[in-house]
């Protein structure tokens, strides 16, 4: 039938220790039938993820064969990558992914783990066997390197793929690709890059092109890797992974509206990976557009029921934009949000029981939400509850002291608020994250709704500086300053304003608001970002007084 | 001037309450497709298990067959929406031929040995560069037509001819009527729903053909007759 020797040897097979996982019990039955008739003898078989996981903390599995859609609860990926970031599974071990899909790059979207193989449904034996006979001859032939890699000995790795590739041209691109990634791995990445570039010179690969794209970013050719990935989303609409490098490279160019629309794409087209959902809702955030944020959030809340990557983080990221969306509105919308804001908190109570800081956490989110809705009393019963937690700015974790302070700013204890986040500059001078977090707080100290006005009343005073309408500037400006008073930069800019008209009129009223605003921040720290160009204007103003 | 704040949008989303005909279709064409593949593994099953009653008889080898088809055409339809929607493109990877043909040929084993139809694979050693998942769909296609049209004999080969990728699929029936053999991409408006003949096998395969490009060369099919078996041909040439 076929020239080529068929390298089928039933005695590899048979040595090999199986798992099918699969909800239906005719197909498991008719799995291990059909494993059983080529001579294999440990055969196990589950219905069920968890009782398939932990049958791989015990045992040695060589091959999974794994349904993707097994019903309610886990599904095979949330299985694989179960098994991978455990490291149940070595990676010299095969992992099959058995779908009724064709579309898989579209189901599966983004994945850190990806199987060894897919088989894509009907299945028939004699089509496993072809299937396997193949993945476990690639298996032995390349298990001297996968050993390494399981071992973490890339070095070693590296030079055994260097070996292999003129001697096993069969596995040409699982070796190049391997390589590439190695070289990443240990941070050769002008290697890698040189191996992707050779593949592209022969042919244009996608997957060689998000690998260029990848080093490009890691080597800060940010503005490279857009372009390079940009063109690989347009060729290929449907290769998810590509528009997360393409958004971490917009990201780093300054670019962060770009970016998210990015992944807003990649998120409708594929929108069961959890991480991206999570990149976007961060991203969302850091944009203000808590909108997005907060669905990208109540979508990275969901996927995690399942999955290795479930985290308070997101249960918390999610009350706090739904307790800044809620603030104020009393529509039934801002209800609903306050409502879906209070369940999911008291869900993560639970549900990260153990976890140290977890109801001091939930309750400083709760009570704005409260506070938001008009609740004066539950705002305060929610503080009291934790109180003993609460008491000592020098102890608390000063993520949580921040998002403390910005509860009392939300209560009106504007005071208190100020002390805390005094104490926690000083306890993290050394971190400039943390930092720019409390003089964000500081400078606008008020809720999401009043925040964007007073940012959007500040461009328009920066639009009509531009055009060289002071007055209007100077209006504008002052609308903005009255709801965020302490605010450095529309201080500073608004006193730029000022000494302009003073130039062309020589009203000395107008060096005397512009003193006043100077004083506003008389307690600016030096680290401050707005610190140097405050020291400027103070000197440009006593050179115009002298 | 300082503005350090990015601007605020607004994204909340309109649910479009209008029915996507398209999308409803292609849900439940999908789903029909999950249980047509269940309906196959039963079959397949039930053909190990009884193989001394079934295994020849003419009607199970029909249900088989019949099922095979609907089972490609679903799969195709699938293909065609998504190549509207735009969100279809070839993942093409470099592939061991020989490796990739046996694997694929695997599948129709049960159903050519039930019908008793001699099969041959002739394949080079030669590493070829496509999209494995639409090769399958189109291959599953032709060799289901070549299992309704050939008397006694398939025969599946590739080589490399002027630079390209060459996968012939050939049988010893009638051969494709004048009007088919082309090597054109057919026109989907064109398809002749009334003679009963659709050819959209033929428009995906040729779809899929010209997904693969390289440089300046682009996939193609040809259909014409005649060969070693004295049938018809269908060949596809990926660069």
């Amino acid at each position: 039938m076929n020239k080529h020797s068929t390298t089928t040897n039933g005695a590899d097979f048979a040595k090999l220790s199986y798992l099918i996982i699969d909800d239906f019990e005719s197909f498991r039955l008719s799995m291990r039938e059909m494993l059983r008739s080529f001579g294999a003898e440990k055969i196990e078989a589950s219905a069920k993820a968890s009782p398939a996981i932990q049958f791989c903390a015990y045992s040695h599995v060589d091959v999974v064969l794994c349904d993707f859609n097994l019903g309610e609860g886990k599904n095979g990926q949330h299985i694989l990558e179960e098994l991978r970031h455990k490291k149940l599974l070595k990676r010299s071990s095969i992992f099959l992914m058995i779908t009724a899909e064709t579309s898989k790059e579209m189901v599966m979207g983004a994945r850190e783990y990806q199987p060894d193989a897919y088989l894509t449904k009907p299945i028939n034996r004699a089509m496993l066997i072809k299937r396997l006979d193949s993945l476990v001859s690639q298996r032995s032939a390349l298990l001297p390197i996968t050993r390494e890699i399981d071992h973490e000995n890339y070095p070693e790795a590296i030079s055994l793929c260097l070996k292999f590739l003129p001697a096993q041209p069969r596995y040409k691109t699982w070796l190049m690709k391997t390589l590439a990634d190695l070289y990443y791995r240990v941070g050769d990445f002008s290697h890698a890059l040189k191996i992707y570039q050779d593949v592209l010179n022969q042919r244009d690969l996608s997957w060689a092109c998000l690998g260029k794209g990848r080093i490009l970013i890691a080597t800060g050719n940010y503005e490279e890797a857009a372009t390079t990935l940009n063109s690989l989303v347009e060729k290929h609409p449907d290769y998810m992974e590509a528009y997360d490098l393409l958004a971490e490279a917009l990201e780093k160019l300054g670019k962060p509206l770009q970016a998210q629309k990015i992944l807003e794409t990649a998120a409708e087209l594929s929108p069961y990976a959890l991480l991206r959902q999570k990149h976007l809702a961060s991203l969302a955030a850091s944009n203000q557009d808590l909108f997005t944020a907060s669905e990208a959030w109540r979508n990275t809340v969901s996927l995690g029921t399942h999955s290795i990557h479930d985290s308070s983080e997101h249960y918390l990221a999610l009350g706090q934009s739904l307790a800044d969306l809620s603030d104020g509105d009393n529509t039934s919308d801002g209800y609903a949000r306050a409502d879906e804001a209070l369940t999911t908190l008291r869900r993560m109570e639970r549900r990260f029981a153990e976890e140290d800081n977890i109801r001091v956490r939930s309750r400083i989110v709760q009570s704005r939400v409260h506070a938001g809705q008009g609740n004066q009393n539950e705002a305060n019963k929610a503080l009291e509850s934790v109180a003993d937690q609460l008491d000592d700015g020098e102890k608390i974790d000063p993520e949580t002291g921040i998002d403390y302070a910005k509860t009392l700013f939300r209560l009106d204890r504007d005071q208190e608020a100020k002390d805390l986040l005094g104490t926690l500059a000083r306890r993290c001078s050394d971190q400039p994250y943390l930092l720019q977090k409390i003089e964000n707080l500081l400078d606008e100290p008020v809720g999401y709704q009043q925040k964007l006005k007073a940012r959007s009343r500040n461009r328009d005073g920066i639009k009509a500086f531009e055009d060289n309408k002071l007055d209007d500037a100077i209006e504008t400006f002052n609308e903005a300053l009255s709801i965020v008073p302490d605010h450095a930069a529309l201080n500073l800019n608004l006193c730029q304003v000022l000494m302009k008209k003073y130039k062309g009129t020589g009203d000395k009223d107008l060096i005397k608001q512009a003193q006043n605003h100077l004083q506003r921040l008389d307690n600016l720290p030096e680290q401050h970002r707005q610190y140097r160009r405050l020291a400027s204007l103070r000197k440009k103003l006593q050179d115009m007084m002298s | 001037m300082s503005s350090e704040n990015p601007e605020n949008r607004n994204m909340a989303k309109k649910s479009g309450q209008t029915i996507d005909f398209s999308m409803v279709l292609a849900s439940a064409v999908h789903d029909m497709k999950n249980s047509l593949g269940m309906l196959l593994n039963s079959l397949d099953d039930l053909r190990r298990e009884q193989s001394d009653t079934i295994s020849e008889s003419t009607k199970f080898n029909t249900l088989q067959y019949e099922a095979e088809r609907m089972h490609n055409d679903l799969v195709q339809l699938l293909g065609i929406y998504r190549l509207g929607e735009n969100n279809l493109s070839a993942h093409i990877e470099e592939h061991f031929v020989p490796d990739f043909l046996s694997e694929h040929m695997a599948r129709h084993t049960p159903l050519l040995e039930g019908l008793g139809i001699n099969f041959e694979l002739e394949a080079e050693d030669i590493n070829g560069f496509f999209d494995a998942d639409l090769l399958t769909g189109v291959l599953n296609n032709t060799l289901n037509n070549a299992l309704r049209y050939t008397r006694t004999k398939i025969q599946l080969t590739a080589n490399e001819r002027d630079g390209y990728l060459v996968i012939t699929v050939e049988d010893d029936g009638d051969g494709y009527p004048e009007n088919m053999q082309h090597t054109g991409t057919p026109d989907f408006k064109a398809l002749d729903f009334k003679s009963g003949s659709t050819s959209l096998g033929l428009f995906f395969a040729s779809s899929v053909a010209s997904l693969h490009a390289e440089g300046e060369k682009t996939g193609s099919i040809r259909l014409h007759n005649g060969g070693s078996l004295g049938g018809g041909i269908f060949e596809i040439w990926l660069p």
